[in-house]
């Protein structure tokens, strides 16, 4: 393998950062009320500066408090989807494997559904109660992750098919639940869940959240980079990676968890985005080549554009509405998908 | 063939059920209860012909008759539905001795359904349409409603028959009801269209505004028998409506936005009867959307700074736990009612096209604009608030009993009065 140093590294995100730097002026710049480009950098130079406070009209406060923290949220989330799709790639060598084949999303999906339905049974204070639905997904997502590592289990360790299976399973399992509860609960809720299913980038944070999701996605993403050699040499197969002295064991392991937490943040603040973890690592893939060192960072800036792009979309086709952002992504995700599938050579 | 599956199986099952009356004593596997003695020349009317006697041929004798007498009987029975046959298509002409016992009424979504008369036994499903029935005073006829039905109180202990999407077609038939009333935007076409495949008549609502609501009680108690009931249910609302526009009328509207769901923000469009009552309150509503539930941008919330939110609240006080929940987030904090805690709180009957949506529009007038309604001693307006509780709104009556003088309606609605 080529030695990468850290210039190369830089050489080969640049572009991308350069792409997505211009993403996200673009995104700021459009959206249901019109802002100019001056007012915009103006706007944006107070905020850097720390002077948010002299921003009188509210365009100002409707880019602060509105679009950024949703871009942001964007980047957070395409970013992880993306590094967890990749990794789950790598982990279980099978190009069709993304953040929601093992059932995370489904789990968060549920936990989100019970805390809709236990919501206004409850008397919680308001911090508490704006971060209810995310928390219970995120436990939801974590509950599943615990349960499909030990159904994949064989041995004392785990196995690809296995896991692959058992998280087919459970995410099937899970649906049904939530498909049950979906009708059988009051239909004043329903309208909540299925957005909740279907993705999507409008609900709004406290800041400390961002920034907990920010520190969860670098922490993971780290743990994965980590990993980046010894998932290189998976690609060429179990054996041949142990042999070559990778403890497969303990890489499996770490990135399961790490690949899993990432979606569980992800689906915990957004609902299922679905394609993106699926189609971004191909297209990067094809790109940069399948080493994981220079994959990941150009997966997760990959992922941030995608979603990013998708999400402007979702907020201007139909203005003053919204789509969903999942609904985007599926649109734009499933043909390009085909599209991929077929000029690969046989 | 579907229309001979779907009965037989109904009829197989009830037959097995121990300490069921016996069917031989229940003639149409699906008439009314009431006519289950009486003389089959009666029955028979109740369905198009040719579709009882593919129904019933195979089911209903073989399971109820010994087989000595299957034959006679099914030879007395085609005999009879010769005669009926033409005896209903020319009942014009027949010198009637009872009121025609059909009657052809185009309903709301154009389908044209005939319906048994008198109407003894309805189904209702949806909640609106369980809240007109206690409004007109037809409480007792009410056989069965869905999960969903919840007010008055009294309607919660009628039998069950699902929820409004999907109801068990099952528990409707086993109910035997006369007619079954639908709403298009609650119900699915599925449910008429299995109904009409069992025999069992319905009849669908489909009110897209304030007067829709009005009109459609109007004829929904035409169609059950009680048109008295419901011209003066329907004058008490217009009566109560020309009063609340009266008042308001040289008040400017106020800019609202009406919440139905907060993450991610969905609101209402401009042609339901939701934003129809929200004009009847003094409101208008900011959102110019022609879907009718639309899922809305905070932007251009932000941008149009609307002067309050409405809520529709299930429970009391749960409108000003999301006000505080809202007020942490950085996207609806800078929404100037957001951070003024300017919110009106309703009840959800706003939601539900029934003769109860008055109050809700009442109730949120009070609020917008309670200048208008000022005139009142204060005392006698926190008196009647204690009675009455916001929160608990109580079917077409005004909050306060003297503004509006003590009309016929309420009398007739009895029923639903006690039942709080």
């Amino acid at each position: 393998m080529q030695p990468l140093t850290f210039r190369k590294l830089l050489f080969h995100c640049l572009l991308l950062l350069i792409i997505l730097f211009l993403v996200v002026v673009v995104a700021l710049k459009f959206g249901a009320v019109p802002v100019s480009l001056y007012a915009l950098g103006r706007d944006l130079l107070r905020v850097v500066l720390g002077q948010s406070s002299q921003m009188s009209s509210d365009y100002g406060l409707i880019i602060q408090n509105i679009r950024l923290p949703r871009i942001i949220l964007g980047i957070l989330v395409g970013a992880s989807l993306s590094v967890a799709g990749t990794s789950f790639q790598a982990l279980l060598r099978n190009p069709l494997a993304d953040p929601y084949v093992l059932g995370v999303s489904s789990g968060a999906a549920l936990g989100a559904i019970f805390a809709l339905i236990a919501e206004p049974h409850l008397t919680l204070p308001p911090v508490f109660a704006a971060l209810l639905t995310p928390l219970c997904a995120f436990l939801g997502a974590a509950a599943t992750i615990t349960a499909v590592y030990f159904l994949g289990r064989r041995e004392g360790q785990i196995d690809s098919t296995t896991l692959l299976l058992g998280g087919v399973i459970t995410a099937s399992f899970l649906s049904a639940i939530i498909t049950f509860l979906m009708s059988t609960v009051n239909s004043g809720n329903t309208r909540g869940m299925v957005f909740w299913l279907m993705g999507n980038l409008s609900t709004s944070f406290q800041k400390s959240t961002y920034w907990f999701l920010a520190a969860g996605f670098v922490a993971a993403t780290g743990v994965i980079y980590a990993s980046a050699n010894d998932l290189n040499l998976l690609l060429s197969g179990e054996k041949e990676a142990m042999h070559l002295g990778v403890d497969v064991r303990r890489v499996r392991f770490v990135v399961y968890i790490a690949a899993s937490l990432l979606t569980g943040l992800a689906v915990s603040v957004s609902g299922a985005v679905g394609y993106v973890g699926l189609i971004v690592p191909h297209v990067m893939r094809l790109i940069y080549g399948s080493d994981h060192r220079t994959l990941i960072p150009a997966a997760a800036l990959g992922g941030a554009i995608a979603v990013v792009i998708a999400d402007t979309l979702a907020r201007i086709v139909v203005a003053p509405s919204e789509l969903a952002v999942g609904a985007v992504t599926a649109v734009a995700g499933a043909p390009l998908f085909i599209y991929l599938l077929r000029r690969r050579p046989a | 063939m579907r229309i001979g599956r779907g009965p037989a199986t109904v009829i197989g099952s009830n037959s097995r059920k121990p300490g069921h009356p016996p069917l031989a004593q229940r003639p149409a596997p699906f008439a009314r209860k009431g006519d289950a003695g009486s003389p089959r020349a009666s029955r028979g009317a109740f369905f198009s012909s040719r579709r009882i006697s593919r129904r019933n041929r195979g089911g209903f004798l073989k399971t109820t008759l010994p087989p000595r007498l299957r034959h006679a009987a099914l030879a007395a029975f085609v005999a009879f539905l010769c005669a009926a046959a033409p005896s209903h298509a020319q009942s014009a002409t027949h010198p009637p001795t009872e009121p025609p016992p059909f009657r052809e009424v185009v309903d709301e979504t154009g389908r044209t359904v005939r319906i048994p008369q008198p109407v003894r036994r309805i189904v209702s499903l949806a909640p609106s349409l369980t809240e007109t029935i206690y409004a007109l005073g037809l409480q007792d006829r009410l056989v069965g409603d869905t999960d969903d039905c919840d007010y008055p109180p009294d309607a919660q202990k009628k039998t069950k028959v699902g929820g409004g999407i999907n109801p068990s077609l099952e528990v409707i038939a086993s109910l035997h009801p006369d007619l079954v009333l639908a709403t298009k935007s609650f119900n699915r076409p599925e449910t008429t269209h299995a109904l009409d495949q069992l025999g069992i008549a319905s009849y669908a609502t489909d009110p897209h505004s304030v007067a829709d609501i009005i009109a459609s009680t109007k004829t929904l108690a035409d169609v059950l028998g009680v048109p008295e009931a419901g011209a003066s249910v329907a004058e008490e609302m217009q009566h109560r409506l020309a009063d609340l526009q009266q008042r308001l009328e040289d008040l400017p509207p106020k800019r609202v936005l009406f919440v139905v769901w907060t993450q991610p923000l969905i609101s209402t469009g401009q042609h339901t009867f939701l934003a129809d009552a929200l004009h009847y309150a003094g409101a208008i509503s900011i959102v110019d959307s022609s879907r009718d539930w639309p899922q809305v941008n905070l932007e251009e919330v932000a941008r149009l700074q609307p002067d309050l939110l409405v809520f529709a609240e299930s429970q009391p006080g749960s409108t000003s736990r999301e006000m505080e929940k809202l007020a942490i987030l950085p996207a609806w904090k800078i929404l100037h009612a957001v951070r003024d805690r300017r919110y009106a709180a309703i009840s959800d009957a706003v939601n539900r096209p029934a003769p109860r949506i008055v109050s809700a529009i009442e109730e949120l007038a009070r609020q917008l604009h309670p200048a208008a309604f000022a005139e009142k001693p204060s005392d006698s307006k926190k008196e009647s608030e204690k009675e009455n509780p916001p929160s608990r709104p109580v079917a077409l009556r005004a909050s306060s009993p003297n503004l509006f003088p003590p009309h016929r309606y309420s009398s007739s609605m009895g029923g639903c009065a006690c039942s709080r």
